[in-house]
């Protein structure tokens, strides 16, 4: 087994509940890579995660102490218990439904207030667990379970949203992009604010039965990696590109939410105090 | 007159009797339920409070923003009531005492994150200061129409709630601190059920001195075993999990294991539900909290809660005073609802601020006779004594309610 | 280029110093190891595992090359590649 599963993980969930295939794993993979570089012990991090695939498989797989929030709320729940835990490394990771759609909200508001955690969406275009609808980040035409017409809504990149909100940390990588994950999310974890690390991975099921028109695990795979280098295999140029990379390192550039509010407090009791000091003599 | 003038057996069953003898030392105030509300709030340890300003509850949030920088708290005004109730359960979780405050639009925003604390055993208080519906209503009335959407506070049934009501600005402090208590002991979500009323007149408040000193509040302690969730247990006193402290509790939104991860079978779903509902329902005996009137010969009983309980006891001892022996049961715990005070087989008549009617649906499943129970239903203002003393006098006279203006008396 | 690969290469570099482990039980028969392998390491047992899947297993552990490819990209956690404890102490 993995030796980094051995070391952080809970024996009795993995393997994950995902499908064979499914990205889910291989990017929680990276997760621990990135964890155990940066000497990261299992009680030191915190795992949040939501209602969805990548909610669902990627709960409870963590040894150490983990949440699965509500769909869309794990950024409001993340941001009380950052509160009452201000030190550990929180690891939420979410799907595109949790990130992008029902939870858009609490992702600004989490950006807006730089609240120190760092938010792996891991994008699989469309909601997957209820068996494959559309969702803000499926790509414009394509067919699925509620858009057998293809897809006429416009989608948007939650890259674009959580940069407009004034995060920190923004970066965007794909399923096949191994490497670049894992220190994408090491530099991610470094930031004290709001880190928010876009990773599009494949599913089979669903997205690869309805819009990609096969379920082999080998042929998804290699349409992520076609759409990440702008080709296809044969040299021609696939219909769209994914730009990855790091998109704004702003890192420790502004106070971190938690800090800002146990400053604010340090104030508030040292004027108090001055105040009775003055009042006494 | 007094209930003593009188000659009527008067009793207030609640834990504050003992604590508002014990600790005379403090303050007299002149000050609105809101200000109560928060101060009991901080008497009891609350560190976090998370939530959105909405009339009339906006003055908890005002005050927390001043009060927990002071004592080392933490204030946060979210972008909707749906995190706030989100983010005082992540709070809680990671080892704070957290409240939030709302009214309707704002409470049944919070259906899902209640959820969340019920079925996780999250410890929380949660004020609902009602106003009369549906939706906005009018924003500056009271009503009283959550009484059965605090008891099903969220989705998916198979869990019971603990659910109080203040009827006065200094009861409003103390059951504060006893909300937040039986939070802990319990290890649920409870909802303070107030109204526009309490939570803005002004009153006479005492609050003791010494917060420190205050020997009944019960502390956070907590769980750092296995197992986190005693599934078929309905053990009291469990400590709260925590996040953060290395014990590798799964906390989450299914139906859970012992430890916390999700699993889908008929077994577990059997335990965790035992536990839910029954730390509850076995322990009823220690959630008993009302005010009674001279139930030992009533004819007539007068059924209220909350703010419009004032009028209807004033109306009660006038109509005790022209002769009806009436009585009056003044509700503090709704949830559970307490069936053994309609034991009695007389009249009662439930004084409402709702026009649809919901404590009366209760009170007539839990009375003896169904046919003896009346229905008094008033919106957007408190019942008038008046409106009181005349129902009460018609329905000992005549078995009826007269006709009234904007009284309702049907329930279907 | 594509990102697997159809046609293994003969191994060269440091091949025959690296431990590959497959926790079969846990496999589910992606395929993903197989195809991103550069050499011929692994082959599909004709046997399911307990969870059903016919599941992938270290057929020629001594051509492993050690380019942790099939470890980045295994969903299921299964796979470990470890230098030897030979290679590791110098010797050759």
């Amino acid at each position: 087994m993995n030796r980094l599963a051995k070391k952080y993980l809970r024996p009795s969930q993995i393997p994950t509940k995902a499908c064979h295939g499914c990205g889910i794993g291989m990017i929680e993979n990276w997760l621990l890579q990135a964890l155990d570089e940066l000497d990261l012990k299992q009680e030191d991090v915190i795992f949040g995660t939501g209602i969805g695939c990548v909610g669902r498989q990627t709960f409870a797989t963590w040894g150490g102490d983990n949440f699965g929030a509500t769909h869309g709320r794990a950024l409001a729940v993340a941001t009380g218990l950052k509160l009452a835990q201000p030190d550990k490394k929180y690891l939420i990771v979410v799907g595109d439904g949790d990130a992008a759609s029902i939870g858009t909200s609490h992702l600004i508001h989490a950006a807006r207030r730089n609240l120190g955690v760092t938010v792996i969406c891991e994008d699989n275009m469309g909601y997957e667990s209820t068996g494959g609808q559309f969702s803000p980040t499926t790509p414009a035409g394509y067919v699925t379970n509620s858009s057998p017409y293809g897809m006429v809504e416009p989608g948007f990149d939650p890259c674009d949203v959580v940069m407009a909100a004034g995060a920190t940390f923004v970066a965007e990588t794909t399923a096949t992009q191994w490497h670049q994950t894992v220190k994408v999310v090491r530099k991610a974890l470094q930031n004290d604010g709001f880190s928010f690390v876009h990773v599009r991975f494949p599913c089979n099921e669903n997205f690869g039965a309805y819009a990609l028109g096969t379920r082999d695990t080998v042929k998804n795979l290699e349409w992520i990696y076609e759409h990440t280098q702008g080709r296809k295999t044969d040299g021609s140029e696939t219909d769209f590109a994914w730009e990855t990379g790091v998109k704004r390192d702003a890192s420790n550039s502004r106070p971190e939410f938690s800090r800002l509010l146990r400053d604010m407090n340090a104030r508030v009791r040292a004027d108090m105090a001055a105040k009775a000091q003055a009042k006494a003599s | 007159m007094l209930a003593t003038d009188l000659g009527v057996k008067e009793t207030l069953v609640a834990p504050w009797m003992d604590w508002a003898a014990r600790y005379t030392q403090g303050r007299r105030l002149l000050e609105a339920g809101t200000y109560a509300l928060t101060e009991g709030a901080i008497a009891a340890g609350c560190r976090v409070f998370a939530g959105y300003p909405i009339t009339p509850a906006t003055d908890i949030a005002e005050y927390m923003s001043k009060r927990l920088p002071q004592v080392g708290g933490y204030y946060v005004q979210c972008e909707d009531e749906l995190a706030g109730m989100h983010a005082c359960a992540g709070a809680s979780l990671g080892g704070l005492k957290a409240m939030t405050a709302t009214s309707g639009p704002g409470y049944t925003l919070m259906h899902d994150a209640y959820g969340w604390a019920i079925t996780n055993e999250i410890p929380l208080v949660v004020v609902d200061a009602m106003r009369v519906g549906p939706i906005s209503g009018i924003t500056g009335a009271p009503g009283q129409g959550e009484f059965y959407i605090a008891r099903y506070a969220s989705h998916g049934g198979n869990f019971e709630t603990i659910v109080l009501s203040p009827a006065s600005v200094q009861e409003a402090f103390w059951l504060t601190v006893d909300a937040f208590n039986l939070a802990e002991r319990f290890r649920t979500p409870v909802t303070i059920l107030t109204d526009q009323v309490i939570s803005d007149m002004w009153e006479d408040l005492f609050i003791p001195d010494d917060y420190g000193a205050l020997d009944f509040v019960v502390p956070r302690k907590h769980n750092l075993a296995m197992p986190f969730y005693p599934v078929g247990s309905d053990a009291l006193d469990v400590p709260p999990n925590v996040v953060g402290h290395g014990t590798g509790v799964c906390v989450s939104a299914y139906t859970h294991t012992e430890e916390g991860y999700d699993i889908e079978e008929m077994e577990a779903q059997w335990a965790q539900t035992y536990r839910l509902v029954n730390k509850i329902r076995h322990h009823r005996d220690q959630l008993a909290r009302y005010e009674t009137l001279g139930l030992e010969d009533a004819d007539v009983i007068a059924v209220a809660y909350g703010a419009n309980a004032r009028t209807v006891k004033t109306g009660v001892l006038e109509t005790r005073r022209r002769g009806v022996r009436a009585g009056f049961v003044r509700l503090i715990t709704l949830w559970p609802f307490l069936d053994e005070l309609f034991e009695r087989d007389c009249r009662y008549l439930v004084c409402e601020l709702n026009y649809d009617g919901q404590l009366v649906r209760e009170v007539t499943r839990a009375a003896p006779d169904k046919r003896k129970v009346h229905f008094m239903g008033k919106s957007a203002e408190l019942h008038t004594v008046a409106e009181v003393v005349a129902g009460l006098s018609g329905i000992a006279a005549a078995g009826r309610i007269p006709e009234l203006p904007y009284i309702w008396t049907e329930v279907r | 280029m594509a990102l697997f690969k159809l046609e293994k290469k003969a191994p060269k570099g440091p091949a025959g110093r690296w431990d590959v482990i497959v926790t079969e039980d846990m496999c589910k028969a992606c395929g993903f190891c197989l195809g991103v392998c550069p050499v011929d390491v692994f082959a599909w047992r004709k046997v399911p595992n307990r969870l059903g899947w016919f599941p992938m297993y270290v057929a020629h552990e001594g051509n492993c090359i050690g380019c942790m490819l099939c470890y980045q990209v295994c969903p299921d956690f299964c796979i470990d590649v470890s230098p030897k404890a030979a290679a590791a102490a110098g010797v050759n």
